[in-house]
C-alpha cells in the first residue's frame, strides 16, 4: 500500500505538485494519468525521495528513507535510459544488486524474465527504446518488490511489447503486488488499469476507479436508428436535460439512458432499426477531464 | 555503509573506462621513468633524478601524470550519474546521500592508493633494471616525496570527484582540473616575476594545484615563493576539502 499525504512541490513561483494525496491499493494496477507537464514524474521522484518538497509518502507505513534495502520493496523506474552505455545489462543489474544485499545470480533471473537474456553480456549503447524499458523493468524487478512505480514503461515498446507489458503487471497485481505506473497511452491503461489517479497542474482531478472516471467526466450517449427520426427527436427534445443531435436518420442522444429512449419511441409509435447504449472512452474522459489544465496547448495548422 | 560500498565496488570495477583509465597511468608513469632512467643512465644519481623517475616528473611538471588519470576516475564516479541518468538508480538502491557520497570516495581512495603504490613499485622496477641500483630512498627528500606523491594522487581522485558531483558532470570538472593548474595558475606564477606584477608574488604560495606539487618538490624551497611541502600540501587539501564541503552539501539539497 501506498500511502501519499499532501505532497507539494514548487519551482519559485510555480506549483508543481499541488498538496496531492491519494491511495495505491495492493493487488491493482493504478494508472497515473495527467497532461504533459502536470506533474506526475515530479509527484514520483517526491514519493521516492529523489527530489526534496513537502508531504509524505508511505510505503506500507513507512517511509522511503526508513528503508533499509529500498529495491527489494520498492521497484522504481522513472528514467527509460538511466544506464551507462558501457556497462553490460547484466554488470548494472549485479551493481544495484550488491547494493542491496540480491545475490548477483537473480539479474540473470529478470533479465529472462523480461526477454533480454540473449543480449545480457552486450553493452546497453545499441538498446533500442523498447529494449531499454524492458531492462528498466528488469531493474524494477530485481529485488521482488512488493510494489513497483514505472514512469512511462510502455514508451518505444511495440504492439507485442505493450502487449507483454499489460500481461507482466496485470500478473504481477493479482499477485497482490501494489503498481503505480504513469502512461500516455490511454487505450493500454484503459485495459491495465483498475483505478486511477489523474492529474492536471499538479492538483487532483480524480482519485477512483476508471469506470468512475469516465462516468465523471463523459456523458453517456445512446445512437438511435429510425426512418422516422425526426418525430423521435422531437419526442426527445420535449424532457428535460436531453440533447439530441439529428443527422439524417440517426440520432445521438445524452441525458437518458436507452430504456427511455426505447419506452418514448414505443409511446410514440416509432419504428427503431437500431437502439445503442454508447460508452465513452477513457481518452474522451481524459480530455474532458484534462482540457482546462492543459500545460502546453498547440494551435492545429 | 557495507552495501554502499559493494555497490560502488562493482561500479567502479564494471565500467571499462576505470581499466582503459588505470592502464593508461601505469602505462605513461612508465614512460616517463624508463625514458628519464635511460637519458641519465651515466649520470651521477642524485635524489632528484631518482626522485623523478619515481614519480614521473616531481613537482617539474605542472600537473602530476598519474594523479589526473585517477582524477577522471574521480570526476567519472560522480559526474556519469548526471551524464546517464544514473543518479535515479543509484539513490533508489543507495538512497543515503552522504552514505553514498562516502562510499564512492572511500572506494576512490582505495583505488588510487593501490595505484599509486603499484605505479611506484613499477617505477623502481623500472629504475633498478636500467640503473642497476636506486640510492637513498630512505633519505630526505625522497623519504617525504615518495608518500607526498601517494598523498597528491590521494587528493587530485577526491577532488575529482568532488568537482563531478559539484557541476553535476563531466565536462565542466574536466575544464576544472586541466585548465586551472595548466593555464590559469601557470599565468598567475609567471606574471608574478613581472615587476609591475610582483604584489601577486604572495598570492602564488595559495595557488592551490601548484601548492599541491610541492608535495612532490625534490629540492626544498623553490623560489622562496611557497611553504614548505606539507603546509603547501595543506593548501591543497583545504582547497580539495572546500570544494568537497561545498559539493557535498548542495548534494544533500539538490533535488537529485
Amino acid at each position: 500500500m501506498i500511502t501519499a499525504e499532501a505532497l507539494h512541490k514548487h519551482y519559485g513561483d510555480k506549483v508543481a505538485v499541488d498538496d496531492l494525496s491519494f491511495e495505491v491499493r495492493p493487488g491493482t494496477v493504478t494508472g497515473f494519468l495527467g497532461p504533459n507537464g502536470a506533474g506526475k514524474s515530479t509527484t514520483m521522484r517526491l514519493m521516492l525521495d529523489l527530489d526534496h518538497g513537502g508531504g509524505v509518502t508511505l510505503f506500507d507505513g513507512r517511509r522511503f528513507s526508513a528503508i533499509r534495502h529500498p529495491a527489494r520493496e520498492i521497484g522504481a523506474v522513472l528514467e527509460a535510459k538511466a544506464f551507462h552505455p558501457t556497462r553490460s545489462a547484466r554488470d548494472h543489474l549485479r551493481m544495484l544488486a550488491a547494493g542491496s544485499g540480491i545475490p548477483a545470480s537473480r539479474a540473470d533471473e529478470v533479465l529472462e524474465l523480461v526477454g533480454l537474456a540473449e543480449v545480457k553480456r552486450k553493452k546497453p549503447d545499441g538498446f533500442s527504446l523498447g529494449m531499454a524499458q524492458r531492462l528498466g523493468l528488469a531493474q524494477a524487478l530485481l529485488g521482488d518488490p512488493p510494489t513497483l512505480i514505472l514512469d512511462e514503461p510502455a514508451n518505444g515498446l511495440d504492439p507485442h511489447g505493450i502487449h507483454w507489458l499489460r500481461d507482466v503487471l496485470r500478473s504481477l497485481a493479482a499477485e497482490g503486488r501494489t503498481i503505480f505506473v504513469s502512461s500516455h497511452l490511454l487505450s493500454e491503461m484503459s485495459l491495465m488499469a483498475d483505478d486511477l489517479v489523474v492529474i492536471g497542474r499538479g492538483a487532483m482531478i480524480y482519485n477512483g476507479d476508471v469506470d468512475g472516471f469516465v462516468r465523471e467526466f463523459t456523458r453517456s450517449t445512446v445512437l438511435v436508428r429510425s426512418p422516422h427520426a425526426d418525430r423521435l427527436a422531437d419526442a426527445l427534445r420535449g424532457l428535460g436535460g436531453v440533447t439530441v443531435d439529428l443527422l439524417g436518420g440517426e440520432l445521438r442522444v445524452s441525458g437518458v439512458d436507452v430504456d427511455e429512449v426505447g419506452e418514448i419511441a414505443f409511446r410514440h409509435n416509432v419504428m427503431l432499426r437500431e437502439l445503442t447504449a454508447e460508452t465513452a472512452s477513457l481518452e474522451a474522459a481524459f480530455i474532458t477531464a484534462t482540457e482546462a489544465v492543459e500545460e502546453y496547448v498547440g494551435g492545429v495548422a | 555503509m557495507n552495501d554502499a560500498l559493494r555497490f560502488e565496488w562493482v561500479r567502479i570495477r564494471t565500467l571499462p573506462s576505470t581499466w582503459w583509465l588505470i592502464a593508461s597511468a601505469l602505462l605513461l608513469g612508465l614512460a616517463m621513468a624508463l625514458s628519464v632512467a635511460v637519458a641519465t643512465h651515466d649520470e651521477p644519481r642524485g635524489h632528484e633524478v631518482v626522485g623523478v623517475v619515481l614519480t614521473g616528473g616531481g613537482a617539474n611538471v605542472p600537473v602530476p601524470l598519474i594523479a589526473v588519470f585517477l582524477a577522471v576516475i574521480g570526476i567519472f564516479a560522480t559526474g556519469h550519474e548526471y551524464r546517464y541518468g544514473t543518479i535515479q538508480p543509484t539513490l533508489t538502491t543507495v538512497p543515503r546521500r552522504s552514505t553514498l557520497l562516502t562510499a564512492k570516495l572511500v572506494v576512490l581512495a582505495a583505488t588510487a592508493l593501490v595505484v599509486g603504490l603499484v605505479s611506484l613499485l613499477l617505477n623502481v622496477v623500472v629504475a633498478l633494471l636500467v640503473w642497476g641500483d636506486l640510492p637513498g630512498l630512505t633519505d630526505w627528500p625522497l623519504n617525504e616525496v615518495l608518500p607526498g606523491h601517494v598523498v597528491l594522487v590521494l587528493l587530485w581522485t577526491v577532488l575529482g570527484a568532488a568537482l563531478g558531483q559539484l557541476f553535476r558532470g563531466v565536462p565542466s570538472a574536466l575544464v576544472v582540473i586541466l585548465v586551472v593548474p595548466l593555464v590559469v595558475e601557470q599565468l598567475i606564477f609567471s606574471l608574478s616575476f613581472v615587476p609591475m606584477l610582483d604584489w601577486l608574488a604572495p598570492v602564488v604560495a595559495f595557488l592551490p594545484f601548484t601548492a599541491g606539487q610541492q608535495l612532490v618538490h625534490l629540492g626544498g624551497v623553490v623560489y622562496g615563493q611557497f611553504f614548505d611541502r606539507w603546509v603547501s600540501g595543506g593548501v591543497f587539501a583545504a582547497f580539495v576539502g572546500i570544494v568537497l564541503a561545498v559539493a557535498w552539501t548542495r548534494f544533500n539539497r539538490r533535488d537529485a
